[in-house]
């Protein structure tokens, strides 16, 4: 007996809507995390200029510079698996969910990711 | 419609709101000059765009539906893996409401002396 497809599919890429599950649960802790830290240094804003330059000052160096670039990265991941999540809700058919996942993780993640982080990287990192 | 699957929409719709909302957030803050791509996020930079109340109103509800769809991420990760029992998820919601009422509050004061 031939066995099912779907099974030689499965061990090709193992387990990528549980990926795709734990992606967004630990990108999303992390992105409530960062809008609290967020929060808390734009409210220095009220403070007047001083206040917010200085709050500000923590973070003009490269060590945080490639954070914000991870940033960019967690926000993609999080927005394109949500933007995946959506799709599927709205009832694309099972088979087509893994081409769907690596459409959106490749063509979408992989090139808005380099397009965001390139000029982020060369400028506010390489030509400080 | 339940208040789950209320919940559930709304997760959904936030969330399709909020890809625009922080595209045009990263464009604005990040890549719109010179000066913000080398990450010179300073007062002085943001001055105009922040003083002026469209741009308010704009951040403010970015704000609102940001904390609304982390929270209520968050209050479902607690639903699933934490074992609390109806009354716990009752307390954990309460609470959760409160911090997020504080947090916009909080959020919404970094504009009261501009």
């Amino acid at each position: 007996m031939t066995p099912p497809r779907i099974l030689f599919r499965t061990y090709v890429v193992p387990l990528v809507g549980m990926t795709a599950f734990w992606i967004q649960r630990v990108t999303g802790l992390l992105l409530l995390f960062y809008l609290l830290i967020h929060v808390e240094t734009v409210h220095h804003i009220s403070g007047g200029q001083a206040a917010f330059d200085g709050a500000m000052a923590t973070f003009h160096n490269p060590f945080f510079r490639l954070l914000e670039i991870g940033l960019l990265l967690v926000v993609i991941l999080h927005a394109l698996n949500g933007v995946r999540i959506i799709i599927i809700d709205a009832g694309v058919r099972s088979k087509h969910h893994r081409k769907l996942f690596w459409a959106l993780a490749v063509i979408g993640g992989l090139a808005i990711f380099i397009a965001g982080a390139l000029p982020m990287f060369l400028n506010s990192v390489v030509r400080r | 419609m339940s208040r789950n699957a209320f919940a559930w929409y709304m997760q959904r719709i936030t969330g399709a709101l909020l890809v625009p909302l922080l595209i045009a957030h990263f464009w604005v803050e990040h890549f719109m000059s010179k000066e913000l791509l080398r990450g010179d996020l300073t007062y002085t930079a943001i001055l105009a765009r922040i003083s002026n109340p469209a741009w308010q109103a704009i951040d403010i509800s970015f704000l609102l539906v940001a904390l609304y769809h982390g929270l209520n991420g968050f209050y479902n990760i607690l639903l699933d893996y934490g074992k609390i029992g109806r009354r716990g998820a009752n307390v954990a919601l309460t609470l959760i409401v409160a911090v997020g009422v504080a947090w916009a509050v909080w959020g919404v004061l970094a504009f009261h002396n501009l």
